[in-house]
Parts: C-alpha cells; structure tokens; sequence
C-alpha cells in the first residue's frame, strides 16, 4: 500500500520530463491549449491544465513556441499555440535523445 | 458577471506574475467556456449553474492554479542552496562565538559582582546570543534571496555547472583578474552582517560623541565594499573601475583609523575616567586601564591590515594596467 505514494511520485518525476516533449511534438500544427490538451489525451497522455498552460508559457519565453490569439469559426477568442523554427530544431535533437534513452533502458529492463 | 468570471478574476487575484496577467486570464475563460460546453453536449442539456460548479470544483481551487503560474516558486533556489548552507553555518559559529566571548568580557568584568548581577549577566548573554543568530539568519536569508534575483540565471554555471570543470584547471595557474563568487558571496554576508554588528556595538554607553561623529563615515566605507562586491558579482571580472574603487575604499578606510587614532577621548575609558575606576577599586581600575589600551591597539592592528590591504590592492591595480600594455 504504501509503495503506491513512491510509485505516484516518481511516476510524477518521469512524466515532468518528458511532458515539454510530449507538447512539442504535438505542436507541429496549431493548436489551442484546450484541444491540445484533448489530443493529449486521445492519445494517451493525460495532462492537468494547471500543469499544461504554464508550461505552454515556459516553453513560448524559451523561444520554443509562438502563440498569438485569434477567433476561429466565430467562436470565442483562443490562444493558438505552434512550434518555431527554434522549437523544431530542438525537438529533433531531444527525438534522438529519447530513441537512444528508451534504447537503453528497453535493454536494461527485459 | 457569472461563475466563471468571477473565479477568472480570483485566479487573477492571486498571480503571482508581473507580466502578462491580462493573457492568463483570458486563456483560462476561454478554456472554462470550451470545457462548459463539451460538458453541456455530454450531459445533453444546456449550461446552467450547478454545471458551472461541477466544473470549477474539477478545475480546482483558484490558488492552486495561481501558484502553478508561479516562475520563481524559490526564496532560494537550488542552484544557491549549497553556498547558502555553507555560509549559514559559518556565520552563526562565528556570531554565536562573538557574542558568548562578549558576554564573557562582560560578566568578568562587571562589577559589582554579586551573584545575582552575574547570573543575570550570563543569562542576558545567552539570550543576546541567541537573539543576534536569529536576526544573523534573517540577514543571511535575505542576502541570499536578494542575489538570487539579481544574478543572472546564465552566470551561476560557475556554482553548479560540472560540465565546464575541467580537470586540467586543477593544474593551471588561475586567472588572477577571475572572481570567486563564492568568496564574494561570503564576503557580502559579512560585510552586511559587520555592518549591522557595529551599528549595534557603536550604540554601547562606552563610545563618546568624538567617536560618534565618525559612524557615518565608517558606515560608508563598508556600504562602498558592499556595493563594490555586488557590482564585481555581476561583472565576474575585475578592471580597473574596480581596482581604482578598491584602492579608493582601502585608503578612505586608512584615513578614518589615523583620524581614530588620533582623536583623544574616543571611549569611556580615559585617563580621567579610568582615575576614578582606580578610585572605586583596584581591579576594575585595571580591568579599565586594559580596555583603554585594548582600543588603542585595536585601532594599530586595524591599521596594519588596512595597510596591507591597500598595497595588495595598489598592486592589483599597477599589475592590470601593466598587462593591458
């Protein structure tokens, strides 16, 4: 029972990393944090909004994503998010990393 | 104003951003507005209310979210913290030795000594001790907060950074223009920390008006290292602006000790007072005669270090300008 707490938080830790990754390689076209967030999770990756936006905005200061609002369909204003030309080189870079990582521990693990 | 705008404008309340308050926001209301609708197609009826609730107690309570927002979440952070330990401990031993030696000076040689006065003594000193360290931590902390803001994020690589530690560094002779940050950092500490320590001393019923006239100078001669230090902080290097500085602090420091020196009748313990300390008793009388000497002698090894201090420093300064030629 008590293990369920470590495994939460270091499940916790695991995911902080790889999150800005997730992000990124799903910003290749624009989106707003809200649909993001859906295509996050149809896929797979469950992600708080108070986790989401602020990394949104962490990773836009890095220079790593442009957002800018705009009002699609008549609805209500929304803040588009889409990776930049900065954000592309790092993501391929951090793709190759993560092959190499997941290489590795994929080995250490079977 | 409905439910939502209302919780838009606690998160709001509660930001702790300077910048882009206004864009938070309206992100957020545009995200609860698309969230109350997919609700309201999921349950197949429009939005009403206890929707609105349901919602917002999912979304969570407006100072959660305020604080996710939250860039610098450190007083300080854990790029500073090592040093911060490191500093803490030295200064409360020091602190916590001063005042006990203090209190010490002062139960010997208070007098009348009955029993009860000296227990006093010893109990005040205990307390005085303990007081001065919380206030030592206190002072220590917000040095520390405060460099943790102004130092730029980049410029602490020199602290944390193992990637650039080459172990052929260990060999070479290092650069003499560099600054140790970290002697800087401890140096800022106890120069603010010195500050506030004779500020508290010179308020002692032993110094006279002559020597009070001389606070304010003293006062701006540490103020100037401190700023200097600071300034050597964000520049990483030494150059001449500091050399010249650092010898002008040496030398205004000289020149206050001489005149220290030589003004008479700077503490308590002159030669008439001490006359009438003899008068009431012969160890007290002696007791004052060896506090009379003591600033003098004070002031003379003061002078010495001052002195080496300003030839290291004029040194420094030749040396710089002899290089760039």
């Amino acid at each position: 029972m008590e293990n369920d707490e470590l495994v939460q938080n270091m499940l916790l830790e695991l995911r902080r990393g790889i999150l800005s990754l997730a992000v990124l390689s799903q910003l290749g076209k624009e989106q707003y944090g809200y649909s993001l967030l859906k295509a996050l999770s149809d896929q797979g990756m469950e992600i708080d909004q108070s986790t989401l936006y602020p990394l949104l905005r962490r990773l836009e200061s890095q220079g790593l994503l442009q957002s800018d609002w705009r009002i699609v369909d008549e609805a209500r204003p929304r803040r588009y998010y889409v990776i930049s030309a900065q954000g592309k080189a790092v993501l391929t870079k951090l793709k190759k990393e993560w092959s190499a990582m997941t290489a590795t521990i994929t080995q250490m693990l079977s | 104003m409905n439910l939502i705008d209302k919780y838009v404008a606690e998160v709001g309340k509660h930001l702790p951003l300077l910048k882009g308050r206004e864009d938070v926001e309206k992100e957020l209301k545009s995200t609860l507005e698309d969230m109350l609708e997919d609700k309201a197609e999921q349950a197949g009826r429009p939005r009403d209310e206890a929707m609105e609730i349901e919602l917002l107690k999912e979304y969570g309570s407006p100072q959660r979210i305020a604080s996710s927002y939250n860039p610098h979440p450190y007083l300080i952070g854990p790029r500073m913290f090592p040093f911060f330990l490191m500093v803490l401990k030295i200064v409360l031993t020091v602190v916590i030795v001063i005042m006990l030696v203090l209190s010490s000076i002062k139960a010997v040689t208070a007098f009348p000594l009955f029993a009860a006065d000296f227990m006093q003594v010893i109990m005040q000193g205990f307390g005085n001790a303990l007081s001065t360290a919380i206030a030592a931590f206190g002072n220590v902390v917000i040095v520390f907060a405060i460099l943790e803001r102004i130092l730029p994020e980049k410029e602490m690589g020199d602290f944390s950074n193992e990637k650039d530690w080459d172990p052929a560094s260990l060999a070479k002779q290092p650069d003499p223009d560099m600054v140790k940050r970290g002697d800087l950092i401890v140096e800022v500490v106890f120069t603010a920390l010195g500050l506030a320590f004779l500020n508290g001393l010179f308020n002692l019923p032993v110094f006279t008006k002559e020597f009070s006239q001389f606070i304010p100078w003293i006062n701006a001669v540490f103020l100037g290292e401190i700023i200097l230090d600071v300034y050597l902080l964000v520049t990483a290097k030494w150059n001449t602006p500091g050399r010249i500085a650092k010898v002008i602090i040496e030398a205004v420091g000289i020149a206050i000790t001489v005149i220290l020196i030589r003004t008479p009748n700077l503490t308590l313990f002159t030669n008439e007072s001490l006359l009438n300390f003899i008068k009431i008793s012969e160890e007290a009388g002696a007791a004052g005669l060896a506090a009379y000497y003591t600033t003098s002698i004070t002031l003379i090894v003061i002078l010495i270090i001052q002195g080496i201090e300003l030839a290291k420093a004029l040194y420094e300064l030749l040396r710089i300008n002899y290089r760039k030629k």
